[in-house]
């Protein structure tokens, strides 16, 4: 145990003054997480703040009048559209779908012949669009005033026409609801674990091969099991750093928050980090021993990283299965690595309860991975120093 | 004292159709004494690698006995180990580390205190004339400073027993001689039993005790360099090592060729 101690902290160190190495993990891994979300919640809040601005772009409001009185009523000011705004739409300069009123509105309207109001926006055009859906709520609004207001007319109940009243009621609290925005965090946070992991994992294993370091190091009368061990425990504990950093840089990047509605939605604490570290903490483990045992078998470096694309295809594909996944969670999820933890993440960020049920299977997983695959590189060190 | 006997050792190349064994080394047996240098001379693919891997434990033979200080290496792999340095004919560094943390690392698994371990380094260091390098970080070290680190870092357990691999390929002349003479300091002064392999007749005449001429995996003439000579009525060396390694019909065609 204490040669296996004395590898660990020489491969530690090794780890760690690859300085360079390090820097590129650090800051394309665990930055990314808190980047996106600072980013998600600029574009929350630019949406936020147009829906307050409370404007309508037309052409031709002059010529109803009626339409007019009803939007001013629902509190929106009208701005007279540019000119050339279907150019600007579609070179995406502008960014507010256009009505345009044709000029006979007030008196088809009056005649009951259905003037056509037309909402002009391009689909390419994503700010502009992102508002088309309450513009033309609002215009569906003017319309079931406008029949309501005849009906009355002519003595007939509005309730004739509508027999059955429709409210929404949603049952997500705002954590919930957030989560389908932050849903991609966890993801962001398991390649940084896994990427953290990788350059060690190789380094140590294919790294030693390659520089002719493995056979004189096997020269010497410590037991495998203790070299392996050490440099697992290594390899594992830049992983678990990188975890640690990347579940903890999501506080601060909350203080970065735009969005209020973002900020109130996406509540992550001490509590929430540590549920982080207690899911991450074991697959970093799992994953360090995973990427060693596939690049033990390699002799050089680069063969390692072509064969460990693998692995992280792998980790990077399993979470896409629960977006194709329409039957929601299956039982399963829980017990494949990478997945587990990504949904188990995922409820976290929900707000939703988590029992130990619920944490032993993913650990369950990482501990047989682990230890078999750290059984498998114990065994193939000394055929691979050779070779 | 190092005694091999009926070493034996093949593998296996290839797969399928393509697959043929190697018969890398075939019953080869030699001595070496405490105190002196014993040399094994064989051309390339003679089997001197693979004897001296599995003199160091890291690969086991198919058949034959091999004792270190009368510890059998086969049974007790790690005490032979402690009482041997081996500098194998793959000699990495960690780039990130220091010399002194390369030379000390290898103590501390050979059991070592770091008090030790560093003290040992210290003095290696004095012996290699290597004290400028220690506390460099190896990358971009030269061969010669390359290997000086990793013969400290082989003999940092101050090994009785010394193996060395081809300790010269890749050195300019001066750090060849400071190697051989840091050979004989270590022979004459601490009377260690070394060994050592090479193909280069110079390396061998300058300094062998005792030579071991392998060729094909077997053990084909054991002796001092003056006894060879006398065995094979040669005055030059060379041709002495190459009647003994190919057979006299080699050595005549090369000797005619070089006449």
């Amino acid at each position: 145990m204490k040669l296996a101690w004395i590898v660990f902290i020489k491969e530690l160190t090794d780890a760690l003054r690859d300085r360079r190495t390090l820097l590129m993990v650090v800051l394309s891994s665990v930055a990314i997480g808190p980047v996106i979300l600072v980013a998600l919640s600029a574009l929350i809040a630019g949406m936020e703040q147009r829906a307050e601005a409370r404007e309508v772009y037309a052409v031709g409001m002059a010529q109803a009048p009626t339409l007019r009185n009803y939007l001013e009523r629902q509190g929106y000011s009208i701005k007279e559209a540019p000119a050339d705004h279907e150019l600007q739409l579609v070179s995406r300069r502008f960014g507010d779908p256009v009505l345009l009123i044709p000029k006979d509105f007030e008196r088809d309207l009056a005649q009951g012949t259905m003037p056509v109001v037309e909402v002009v926006s391009a689909s390419a055009n994503q700010r502009a669009q992102g508002s088309v859906g309450r513009i033309t709520q609002l215009l569906q609004g003017f319309n079931r005033e406008q029949a309501g207001l005849r009906l009355a007319f002519r003595g007939v109940a509005p309730s004739l026409l509508q027999p059955v009243q429709i409210e929404e009621r949603d049952l997500a609290d705002p954590r919930a609801r957030a989560a389908q925005l932050t849903g991609m965090l966890p993801f962001f946070v398991l390649m940084a674990v896994l990427y953290g992991a990788l350059n060690a994992a190789l380094d140590t294993t294919a790294g030693e091969r390659e520089r002719g370091s493995l056979e004189p190091l096997l020269m010497n009368p410590a037991p495998r099991a203790a070299l392996v061990l050490g440099k697992w425990g290594a390899v594992a504990s830049v992983g678990m750093l990188i975890a640690v950093l990347s579940s903890l840089s999501f506080l601060p990047a909350q203080w970065l928050l735009r969005s209020e509605t973002l900020a109130a939605m996406f509540q992550y604490g001490m509590r929430e980090a540590m549920l982080f570290l207690a899911l991450l903490l074991p697959l970093a483990a799992a994953l360090s021993a995973l990427l060693m045992a596939v690049a033990i078998r390699c002799k050089t470096f680069k063969e390692a990283q072509a064969n460990s694309t693998v692995v992280i295809l792998a980790v990077s594909m399993l979470p896409v299965t629960t977006l194709f996944n329409q039957e929601g969670e299956k039982p399963w999820h829980l017990w494949t690595p990478a997945l587990a933890q990504i949904t188990l993440m995922g409820r976290v960020l929900k707000g939703e309860a988590m029992g130990a049920a619920d944490l032993l299977p993913p650990l369950l997983v990482a501990a047989v991975v682990t230890l078999l695959c750290v059984a498998f590189v114990a065994r193939q060190l000394r055929r691979a120093a050779v070779r | 004292m190092i005694e091999v006997q009926d070493l034996s050792k093949h593998f296996a190349q290839g797969r399928g159709r393509k697959a043929r064994v190697v018969q890398a080394v075939q019953g080869l047996s030699f001595r070496a004494e405490n105190g002196a240098i014993t040399g094994l001379l064989g051309p390339n693919g003679a089997g001197k690698t693979t004897t001296l891997r599995m003199i160091a434990a890291l690969i086991a033979p198919d058949a034959g006995r091999i004792h270190v200080d009368g510890v059998d290496v086969i049974a007790q792999p790690a005490l032979a180990l402690s009482r041997m340095g081996v500098l194998s004919d793959a000699r990495g560094l960690y780039p990130r580390l220091t010399a002194r943390e390369n030379i000390v690392y290898y103590g501390r698994l050979q059991g070592m205190t770091a008090e030790a371990a560093h003290t040992r380094a210290d003095a290696l260091a004095d012996m290699l004339e290597m004290k400028p390098l220690l506390e460099r970080r190896t990358d971009g070290f030269s061969q010669g400073e390359r290997m000086k680190t990793a013969l400290a870092r082989a003999l940092v357990h101050d090994p009785s027993h010394i193996i060395l691999d081809e300790p010269t390929n890749g050195l300019d002349v001066l750090a060849t001689r400071a190697l051989r003479e840091s050979l004989r300091r270590l022979r004459d002064e601490q009377g260690k039993c070394i060994v050592f392999s090479t193909h280069i007749m110079q390396e061998v005449e300058r300094l062998c005790d005792q030579v071991v001429v392998v060729a094909q995996g077997r053990t084909v003439a054991e002796g001092t360099v003056p006894q060879l000579l006398e065995r094979t009525g040669h005055t030059d060396f060379e041709a002495c090592f190459v009647s003994l390694a190919f057979g006299d019909t080699a050595s005549r065609s090369v000797g005619g060729a070089a006449s």
